[in-house]
């Protein structure tokens, strides 16, 4: 908690910056800098919401790891240097690659360190993840956010894009508990058996997305609102509005021109969708994915929902 | 368990909770001789809520559904009521339980108060104890009866459903689709300046999991989702080609508003046999570029309203593809006709 105090306050100025985890880099400058990010993959055990310890992997920074399991994330200014060195807790060898920017980095074997360097990218939202180990590293959860401001430092999307008051950033993933069972054991899984249980908004089920400051979505009538979803699990994420309408804004990266509009906007599978909400009404209202399951927790709805709804509340 | 359940549902339509229902509940099972018609209902309109109902699939499963109805009988066992309202105009719809449901009206951006989710609007009914069917945890009972008031948004296609427990509540049947008209009511035109038409259908989506669909479902039991019937308004198979709610008949060059209605957890494809139509909305808003397709998809909780122009002559075999949410894998297709007359 206090970490999460302490990144939000060093944003004082600028727009509030919400995401847990975030090694905050950026700050409202006009030169390219270089960023140098230290990441270790771990696992460890996470309680869920109905207190069901599950085995996950993660990438955690120096500070540790962000909320539930959720893993670091990466915000950095379009153009600067940014030297991610990973050192690998894990059992087995892995990889940084960055989907749209980087793949077939080398990879890093266990009790190993290795130094992954790349350019900002264009502003917009992306992910890293590891390329090794295909889709069961992202189920365990080897995945993270990154967020590349424009060069400007400006409060858009991209670089002349539509401006916005304040972010959030929310992460989407899930787990299947008996595949984390399988990797914990030293087994495998077959993916065609996977069928997630548990389900994540920025690595927190509710009520825990509610009592999470960057996760709760905060704002206030007559402002536009950024949300990035950053689909890094292993589903597709139809991500349903209470309460507003959107405008969909890009589709990992590429603009939307046709269906704008929206209560409804799909996230699939390794896809970051970037959208503005503009709050036209007060008022407490989820934001929930429509593939009803994910919002339970093993089934089972918890106080009175689990899973990956989330709670926007705007005076 | 259920025959407590049972008393208190049938103590709720003695008191008045089906809106002029039979008080016994239950669904018809089979399709009446020229396919079963949806119940349109203007507003201001009453609704309750029937958690008996049997839904007979193409191989003869009987499935338990439960769904909004305005009587039951003659009320479809799948997919409520169609409630329509005039753009601009003041909506009162009032539902009556004594068993723990809401109305969520997606789409429509009605404020909190009329919102129909348990933690933040409260919903209609009491509690169950100890949980079960209607775990509402600490939310606040409206009471067994309350008006939802909201004033209609945009001319378009939406959805309603129940909010508590919404993932056993909307798999067993409990949504519907609301169609905003334009202001001055016309029924030919997609919005005000918008697309003309000359008859349209509803294709609300459907996919079951029958493992879901007993007497009695519990939590426990909904852990994982795997969907083994796949329909159009609760037709699968057969049926869903001798539905007339759901198989398309029109004149040659005819144009046809297709709403389709995102209402299964699976995304479908949505394709009219190879014919090309247009995409003109989603989610009750008119897209800022229509264009023009043969197949569409639709995910949980979307619409997408679609014009076809019927061609000269044939019949064709229309069809929606569900596909996995994990992988996109195909699961199941549900196939219809579209035949020129």
């Amino acid at each position: 908690m206090q970490r999460r105090e302490f990144l939000k306050s060093s944003l004082a100025g600028s727009a509030a910056f919400a995401l847990s985890g975030l090694t905050v880099l950026n700050s409202k400058r006009a030169h390219a800098a270089t960023s140098n990010i230290e990441l270790s993959a771990e696992g460890t055990y996470k309680t869920m919401v109905d207190g069901t310890s599950v085995y996950v992997w993660q990438f955690n920074d120096a500070n540790g790891s962000g909320p539930g399991a959720l893993t670091s994330g990466i915000v950095v200014n379009e153009g600067d240097v940014v030297n991610v060195t990973v050192t690998n807790n894990l059992d087995r060898a892995i990889n940084f690659v960055i989907p749209g920017v980087m793949a077939n980095t080398p990879s890093v074997s266990p009790g190993s360190s290795q130094t992954y360097s790349f350019t900002a990218p264009a502003a917009g939202s992306y992910f890293y993840t590891d390329g090794v180990n295909g889709e069961i590293g992202k189920a365990m959860g080897l995945s993270g956010p990154l967020v590349v401001m424009p060069a400007d430092g400006s409060d858009r999307l991209y670089t002349g894009g539509p401006a916005f008051n304040r972010q959030y950033t929310l992460v989407l993933n899930e787990l299947d508990d008996r595949l984390n069972a399988a990797v914990a054991a030293g087994g495998t899984y077959n993916m065609d058996d996977y069928e997630p249980n548990y389900y994540f908004a920025n690595g927190l089920s509710y009520p825990d997305t509610a009592g999470d400051g960057d996760t709760l979505v905060s704002m206030n009538v007559g402002e536009n609102v950024a949300i990035r979803f950053i689909n890094t699990g292993c589903i597709t994420y139809p991500q349903h509005f209470h309460g507003y309408h959107v405008n969909v804004i890009s589709r990992n990266r590429v603009l939307e021109t046709r269906v704008i509009e929206k209560d409804t906007t799909q996230v699939e599978r390794d896809m970051c969708t970037d959208v503005i909400l503009p709050v036209a009404q007060a008022g407490a209202y989820p934001l929930h994915t429509h593939y009803v399951p994910g919002v339970t927790a093993n089934g089972v709805y918890v106080y009175p929902y689990g899973g990956a709804l989330i709670v926007m509340v705007a005076a | 368990m259920l025959n407590k359940f049972q008393k208190i549902y049938t103590m709720s339509m003695r008191r008045g909770g089906g809106g002029g229902g039979n008080g016994g509940g239950g669904g018809s099972t089979t399709p009446p001789a020229g396919g079963r018609t949806f119940s349109y209902q203007a507003a201001p309109t009453s609704v309750g809520v029937s958690m008996m109902g049997n839904l007979t699939m193409a191989d003869g499963a009987s499935l338990r559904t439960w769904y909004f109805g305005s009587g039951f009988n003659g009320d479809r066992a799948l997919a409520g009521p169609v409630f329509e309202a005039n753009e601009g105009s003041n909506v009162q719809i009032t539902l009556s339980s004594m068993m723990p449901h809401s109305i969520h009206f997606h789409g429509l951006d009605v404020d909190q108060a009329n919102d129909g989710v348990p933690s933040t609007s409260g919903y209609v009914g009491r509690s169950m104890g100890g949980g079960g069917f209607g775990r509402v945890g600490n939310a606040t009972s409206l009471g067994n009866s309350y008006t939802y008031t909201f004033t209609a948004p945009h001319a378009g296609t939406y959805m309603y459903h129940c909010h508590v427990d919404t993932s056993l509540h909307f798999e067993m049947g409990m949504y519907g689709t609301v169609i905003i008209r334009p202001a001055n009511g016309d029924s030919n035109v997609a919005w005000a300046g918008g697309p003309a038409f000359d008859k349209e259908y509803i294709w609300q989506m459907g996919a079951f999991d029958s493992s879901w669909h007993g007497s009695r479902v519990s939590g426990a039991q909904t852990a994982r989702y795997r969907p083994d019937y796949f329909m159009i308004n609760g037709s699968d198979g057969a049926n869903a080609s001798n539905d007339s709610t759901v198989a398309i008949s029109a004149g040659a060059g005819q144009k046809v508003l297709i709403r389709v209605n995102g209402t299964s957890y699976m995304p479908g494809i949505v394709r009219l046999g190879g014919l090309q139509f247009e995409v003109i909305a989603s989610d009750g808003r008119p897209l800022a570029v229509p264009y023009v397709t043969t197949e569409q998809l639709c995910c949980a909780g979307e619409r997408y309203d679609l014009l076809v122009t019927m061609p000269s002559s044939g019949q064709y075999t229309a069809s929606i593809e569900y596909r996995d949410i994990r992988n996109g894998k195909a699961l199941g297709t549900v196939t219809t006709t579209l035949t020129v007359v």
